[in-house]
């Protein structure tokens, strides 16, 4: 008997990830399957917003342009798995099975995961939210989604029967990748070991081109030949080794530090990253050079998975603005000081709308606090951001911040961004609360 | 000398929570890297930015540092009003921290 593999590629790491480099990947011929996390913690509630508006929204807005370029690998025989279902998985399969239609790809097996909206759930067992110190029931009018995150097991059941394109809800970003690897290489989903050698493969891909130099060149220190175009990570996976590579021909690279840093990458206690399919163990993972723009990587392991699942709710939270100016030249940074003591007191009318205000200027103190003094800057940008009980407030923060058109001397290039503001707190459910639906649709 | 000068990071968000990974570019390094960088230093370059606590892990295989700091981003992505609510910027804060190591440290860029 030939030893199990899978080759499989990253294809999206974020809602509104590039799909071309990403179809370069497919169109290779290296894999057999690709992964698309297209869901940030934001997106998921942002996208039951769009669902309240309209029943036929709030899933992924990409899918047209994805079968467009991904017909070819489908064609070919290749298997994908995301979480392009967001807020309304249903819409997402009719767009799926429209987009085969229009592209020429019949014969194929659609699985859909159902179940992962838990919002009725969260409210009539009035969940805990800790960060806020409340319960569900107390601002239930603000409660606008509840979305449990869920593993590899309805995917491995998909792919089982057949499935040859599997979408859902909130599937966690690694359980993408560690369906697909526990299925072809027929590791049981209890046997913990095997499913944190999985989840180690699945963190190195899941965030695309962050591991392949994104977010990591810092010259002189760290400098790459070519970011222009870089090239999505994909993985070899048998049972003797774990390789991570990219496509030939493409920028960026996949090198130890380029892998170090997506390993460490949104992990708290090294030793305990916890998934829905395990607690993978990552503090003695090792990464070794095996070719140009080629590693090696093992180390890993790993213990049961937690008991419960992590549900991330949406917030209503009011309305978020932001305006800002700039001034250069002399005295600049007075003049944006000044500026922003002028309309904290022109907004004193309407203090009780606004949950908090801060005023920044870039260029001297946005991004650290004042935790990193500079010299004098040549130019500032006053950058004044509220959120708001309402739109009328919010309304209020973007006139004053326009009408610094009209002192102090000098201010220019006036923006404004007015948004909803959802927020996004953390719950969690007993696993056995959340109750699955698979569904296989013939294309 | 700078953090900077030997070592290269990476932070990440979970809600209100960010993880600053740090690791040295020569192997020789992690050792002091290890003594040197402390929470205790990490607090003091933070300061107002970092309102909960900062716990701080190993990874001996590949010889970095976790630094996981709460309450560290003005109510995580979603609700911060700060510039860059992701704490994506975090990363080039820690490498501004001093490291008095001169004589022990070969530096990335001789």
């Amino acid at each position: 008997m030939t030893s199990r593999s899978i080759s499989i590629g990253s294809g999206s790491a974020y809602s509104t990830d590039r799909l071309d480099w990403a179809q370069e990947l497919a169109d290779s011929g290296l894999v057999d399957y690709m992964g698309f996390d297209c869901l940030a913690e934001r997106t998921m509630a942002l996208a039951q917003v769009r669902r309240l508006d309209d029943e036929t929204a709030g899933h992924d807005q990409r899918i047209p342009e994805l079968m467009r370029r991904f017909a070819g690998f489908l064609r070919r025989g290749g298997k994908m798995v995301g979480n392009f279902g967001a807020a309304n998985p249903a819409a997402a399969a009719d767009d799926v099975l429209r987009g085969m239609k229009l592209n020429g790809v019949a014969g194929v097996r659609v699985g859909v995961i159902h179940g992962d909206d838990v919002l009725d759930h969260v409210l009539d067992q009035d969940l805990e939210f800790p960060e806020m110190g409340v319960t569900a029931q107390a601002i239930a009018d603000q409660v606008v989604s509840a979305n449990a995150y869920i593993g590899a097991d309805p995917i491995v059941e998909l792919l089982d029967e057949g499935a040859q394109f599997i979408l859902g809800g909130r599937i966690a970003d690694p359980s993408l990748y560690v369906g697909p690897i526990a299925y072809e290489m027929g590791w049981a989903l209890d046997d913990w070991e095997k499913m944190g050698i999985a989840t180690l493969v699945a963190h190195l891909l899941e965030c695309g081109t962050h591991a392949t130099g994104g977010n990591y060149v810092d010259p002189p220190y760290r400098v790459l030949d070519d970011i222009v175009h870089l090239g999505f990570p994909l993985a070899h996976v048998s049972e003797d080794e774990l390789i991570i590579t990219k496509l030939e021909g493409t920028g960026g690279a996949v090198e130890i530090g380029t892998m170090k840093t997506q390993l460490a990458y949104e992990i708290h206690d090294p030793a305990a990253y916890l998934t829905p399919d395990s607690t993978a163990d990552f503090s003695h993972v090792w990464v070794e050079e095996a070719g140009s723009n080629r590693v090696r990587v093992g180390g890993a392991s790993g213990r049961p998975r937690p008991d419960s699942l992590k549900v991330l709710v949406g917030v209503d939270q009011g309305w978020k603005v932001v305006t800002e100016i700039s001034y250069g030249g002399a005295g600049c940074v007075e003049r944006a000081q000044l500026a922003a003591e002028v309309v904290a007191k022109r907004l004193e009318p309407y203090q009780s709308g606004i949950d908090e205000v801060r005023y920044d200027l870039h260029g001297m103190s946005a991004l650290f606090d004042g935790q990193l003094p500079g010299g004098d800057p040549a130019e500032v940008r006053l950058r004044i951001a509220a959120r708001c009980d309402d739109r009328e407030t919010a309304d209020a923060v973007a006139f004053e911040g326009q009408f610094l058109w009209m002192g102090p001397a000098g201010g220019g290039g006036v923006t404004t961004q007015m948004a909803p503001a959802i927020g996004v707190t953390p719950a969690l459910l007993p696993r056995e609360d959340v109750k699955l639906i698979t569904e296989v649709i013939e294309a | 000398m700078k953090l900077r000068e030997f070592a290269y990071s990476r932070s990440g968000d979970k809600g209100d929570i960010v993880n600053l990974c740090v690791f040295v570019y020569d192997d020789d390094n992690w050792e002091v890297l290890r003594r040197e960088l402390t929470v205790e230093k990490v607090r003091d370059k933070f300061g107002s930015l970092v309102e909960g606590g900062i716990t701080r892990y190993e990874l001996p295989g590949t010889k970095g540092l976790n630094f996981v700091m709460t309450e560290a981003l003005g109510g995580g992505v979603s609700m911060s009003l700060r510039t860059d609510p992701h704490g994506k910027s975090y990363q080039s804060l820690i490498l501004e921290i001093d490291i008095d190591a001169d004589e022990e440290i070969k530096p990335r860029l001789g």
